[in-house]
């Protein structure tokens, strides 16, 4: 049942091009059979940014990894996409080569997310110094070529050389006669180059996430974002789920190798590639910022990360570490400095302290509360002066796994579910449906249970019920345990089968949901915060951006907060980690960060028991039960 | 598919005074109302009427009536936690009596979640059917180390040992538990029974384990079953 689509090209100078196609192909082929140029420099492999298009009008197609990669969370928030990866999904206008995104590069500080990240200053403490060294000339009184360097450097302190610096240090000197550049980590020298470099500094900051390894090579001088580089953990092969990584890697040494050699690689790779798209040299590259949650950081390090599975999750390290390259075997110079940020508990690692640095949450004179929804996520919340986390592990239901007609979002997936009179479902790209993503699965839930079909256990009515719709009820199909409604009837579905809700559907998103939710709840509780006085929900994580948050709320996924209070932060993570590459006051402010924020462990609490089952049910009305019972 | 009923049990009405309703503590162990469950027992027992009796007739018939929905899958955890809040409630003012009483249970039960596991609402509500099907519980709690399990199984002379992991990273303290207890040299003396979201049958046989539950009601009747069997071989 495929239709023609009509696909408007303009381009900035407001030139129009209509054509026609078939959903399905990618932007890049359409505009290719109309004969219109669209650079593609990768060769249409989603690893530039050449063939980025703006979409003006009709529905924006969900962003492929590669879009978030390339293009980052503010683009593609505002309708950025790769020409190359981005399938036609309905009539669609769409600009060739817009300009980017308010304010030329993405440079720290620009899109509406990161307004207060702004103010903060280069201080990335990586300095270098173009000086003219006097080359030893007398034999009577002895000098070297350190303390020339040394002298004309104006360093107070003699200073250890590395020995890859020291065996170069004779050509080095002699090469440009004395002119020499140095460049210094907080005053530890790095590297002696011939002649004047000081116009290269940069820097790199890692995402290791579990799912994907993201990186941004950034301009230590002015901040700018050169490059951004990504793709899936390769570690992946051995285990999709962090859990299921850590058991592969559990008390087996060549096993953890593997994986710290697949990390290590990905990340070789991703700095190799930054440097050839931004043409920078990577030797030029001085701090390497990373973050990730514990398992990630543990096994990069090549850390035994057997315990950080195991009760109470204990990490092996927690506080900032600072090494040479040459220690990580990073292909950088070897003095290069790697900089992981510190860990606060097991299950809210690094990744989560740099979530933390990107919202300034730690800042805020009224309380936030910052939700990463993932399969290992976290719930950290507070204002200046006291903040606390806990870890809230959804599982992978909301990815669509576990679910009977679970998907990814994909076409075809169903995303929106509204029932009135009939049931409506709208696919990504309008294809007939062939199963549900996560934010189909939190949008059907919330329309069941406003249409009166679930009850607040999270139970289906029966069919019989006199108390549904005849209409409704017709798509109760099975009983008890066995309940299932039915989304999409098979002749209009996309693989001739029912598309439907399961009665062990629900239950998974219970689960997911309420490990969310307790979270929040029990963190509220400790700290006392009635609903009403927080300020802001960030939700962080790539999954954030495509829940329709009043959905969410409905079921109780998220607390009863006014829509307008909640935002989308993106990869917060990536974010922190390039805040403490461009500042080392952030990171020091991070290590500072992570040892006054007060990790909750959920399971231990003696009320965790009654938060858990308040959380795994769907809420009753409007009214919040919780703290009218809390304040009473 | 079985809609589960409310099984009264036979001669109940003859077993407490004359005019003595049972209902209300039925629909309070049911709809989870610990406090009046509490009140009710309370009263029971001031009537001196038989602590067994109170139990038999007065807590299982709601809480069965909920673990069945369990099992059927219409209900789900949080009903069953708050059911199972009840029970524990009428159980705590019914057990020393019954302990008192020093009745033959079914069987000497030890049980906790392995090394490294903190997850124990499954493992609660597998203790108070267990219980109610008649044995004598020692729930370890959480996080138990193999020798832990090794020492409760000698003291208390266990018939059977369970023992839940949740997690991936956890399931391997199941094996090491067992090989511990293999070494301790009471393995024949014990039958073992493991369980958990990550475990499968499969999972339970590569190390040895007697039995695996899928869920709550499965562990009781596989309980009953290997008690039975234990009992024949000794017969």
């Amino acid at each position: 049942m495929s239709t023609a689509l009509t696909i408007d090209f303009v381009t900035a100078k407001g030139g129009r091009t209509s054509v026609e196609t078939e959903p399905g192909t990618s932007f890049l082929d359409v505009a290719r059979a109309a004969d219109i140029d669209v650079t593609a420099t990768c060769g249409a492999r989603g690893k530039c940014r050449g063939c980025r298009v703006k979409i003006l009008k009709g529905a924006v197609p969900p962003p492929t990894i590669m879009d978030e990669v390339q293009l980052g969370p503010d683009e593609v928030h505002e309708g950025f996409r790769l020409a190359c990866q981005t399938r036609v999904i309905a009539d669609t206008e769409i600009m060739l080569a817009p300009p980017h995104a308010e304010g030329g590069h993405k440079i720290l500080g620009s899109g509406k997310d990161r307004g207060q990240q702004a103010g903060i200053d280069m201080d990335s403490g990586v300095m270098k110094k173009f000086v003219t060294a006097a080359i030893p000339v007398d034999e009577h009184e002895q000098s070297s070529d350190i303390e020339e360097i040394l002298t004309a450097t104006g360093a107070s302190k003699s200073g250890t050389l590395a020995p890859d610096l020291l065996r170069k240090l004779p050509g080095v000197l002699r090469e440009k006669r004395g002119a020499v550049t140095v460049t210094t980590f907080n005053g530890d020298i790095l590297d002696i180059e011939p002649g004047d470099t000081t116009e290269h500094k940069y820097g790199m900051a890692f995402d290791i996430g579990t799912t994907s390894i993201v990186g941004a090579l950034i301009d230590l001088d002015s901040g700018e974002q050169l490059a951004s580089v990504g793709d899936v953990n390769p570690q992946a092969v051995y285990g999709g789920d962090l859990m299921s990584r850590l058991a592969f890697a559990q008390f087996d040494l060549p096993a953890l190798r593997k994986l710290r050699a697949r990390a290590v690689q990905a990340v070789n790779d991703h700095i190799k590639e930054a440097c050839e798209k931004a043409a920078v040299a990577p030797e030029h590259i001085y701090k390497v910022v990373i973050v990730g949650n514990t398992a990630m950081h543990h096994i990069f390090l090549g850390i035994d990360p057997t315990y950080v599975g195991l009760a109470p999750y204990a990490p092996s390290i927690r506080g900032a570490i600072e090494m040479p390259a040459r220690d990580l075997l990073l292909k950088t110079i070897p003095n290069a400095k790697i900089c992981m940020l510190p860990i606060v508990a097991g299950f809210v690692g690094a990744d989560a302290m740099g979530a933390v640095l990107a919202t300034r949450i730690f800042e805020s004179e009224d309380f936030r509360v910052l939700v990463d929804i993932g399969t290992n996520g976290e719930v950290i919340m507070g204002r200046k002066g006291k903040l606390m986390a806990c870890s809230a592990p959804a599982g992978p239901a909301l990815e669509g796994a576990q679910i009977k007609h679970g998907m990814r979002g994909a076409i075809g997936a169903i995303e929106k579910v509204h029932i009135g009179e009939a049931v409506t479902c709208e696919t990504i790209g309008g294809a007939p449906a062939t199963g549900i993503c996560g934010s189909g699965l939190i949008d059907a839930a919330a329309s069941l249970l406003k249409a009166g079909v679930l009850l607040t256990s999270g139970r289906f009515r029966t069919r019989d019920d006199k108390s549904l719709p005849a209409a409704l009820a017709a798509r109760l199909l099975g009983s008890g345990g066995k309940s299932e409604f039915a989304l999409v009837l098979a002749q209009e579905s996309g693989n001739d089968t029912d598309i439907t809700l399961t009665q062990e559907d629900i239950r998974q998103l219970q689960l997911a949901k309420g490990a969310i939710y307790s979270g929040v709840l029990m963190l509220q509780r400790i700290m006392k915060v009635p609903i009403d006085e927080i300020a802001e929900l960030q939700l962080a994580g790539g999954f954030g951006n495509y829940i329709n948050t009043e959905s969410a709320v409905a079921i109780h996924l998220l607390p009863s907060i006014p829509l307008e209070k909640i935002t989308y932060v993106g990869n917060a993570a990536l974010m922190g980690a390039e805040i403490a590459l461009i500042s080392e006051t952030e990171r020091k402010r991070a290590d500072v960060l992570a040892k006054e924020i007060e990790h909750v462990s959920l399971a231990a609490h003696p009320e965790f028991q009654d938060i858990f089952i308040e959380a795994m049910c769907f809420p009753e009305k409007k009214v919040d039960a919780h703290f009218a019972e809390a304040e009473a | 598919m079985a809609i589960p009923e409310l099984k009264i049990p036979d001669g109940w009405e003859g077993r407490a005074p004359g005019g003595w309703d049972w209902q209300p503590l039925w629909e309070a162990v049911e709809k989870g109302h610990h406090d009046f469950t509490s009140e009710f027992v309370q009263n029971s027992i001031d009537k001196d009427i038989d602590p067994r009796t109170i139990l038999d007739d007065g807590l299982f018939p709601g809480f069965n009536l909920q673990g069945d929905r369990f099992s059927e899958q219409l209900i789900f955890i949080p009903e069953m936690l708050i059911t199972a809040r009840a029970m524990k409630a009428g159980l705590a003012l019914i057990r020393p009596l019954l302990a008192a009483k020093a009745e033959k249970p079914l069987g000497n039960f030890v049980i906790g979640t392995v090394l490294g596991d903190m997850h124990d609402i499954g493992q609660s509500i597998v203790t108070i059917m267990l219980e109610n099907a008649g044995f004598k519980i020692t729930n370890l709690g959480t996080d138990v180390h193999p020798d832990k399990f090794i020492e409760a199984a000698r003291e208390e002379k266990a018939d059977l040992i369970g023992f839940s992991a949740l997690l991936s990273t956890t399931v391997y303290y199941q094996k090491v538990t067992i090989e511990e207890i293999t070494k301790a040299g009471v393995r024949d003396k014990m039958k073992i029974l493991i369980g958990g979201a990550p475990t499968t049958q499969e999972w339970a046989d590569e190390i040895g384990a007697d039995g695996w539950g899928k869920d709550a009601i499965a562990a009781v009747k596989l309980a009953q079953a290997l008690i039975q069997e234990k009992r024949e071989a000794w017969a």
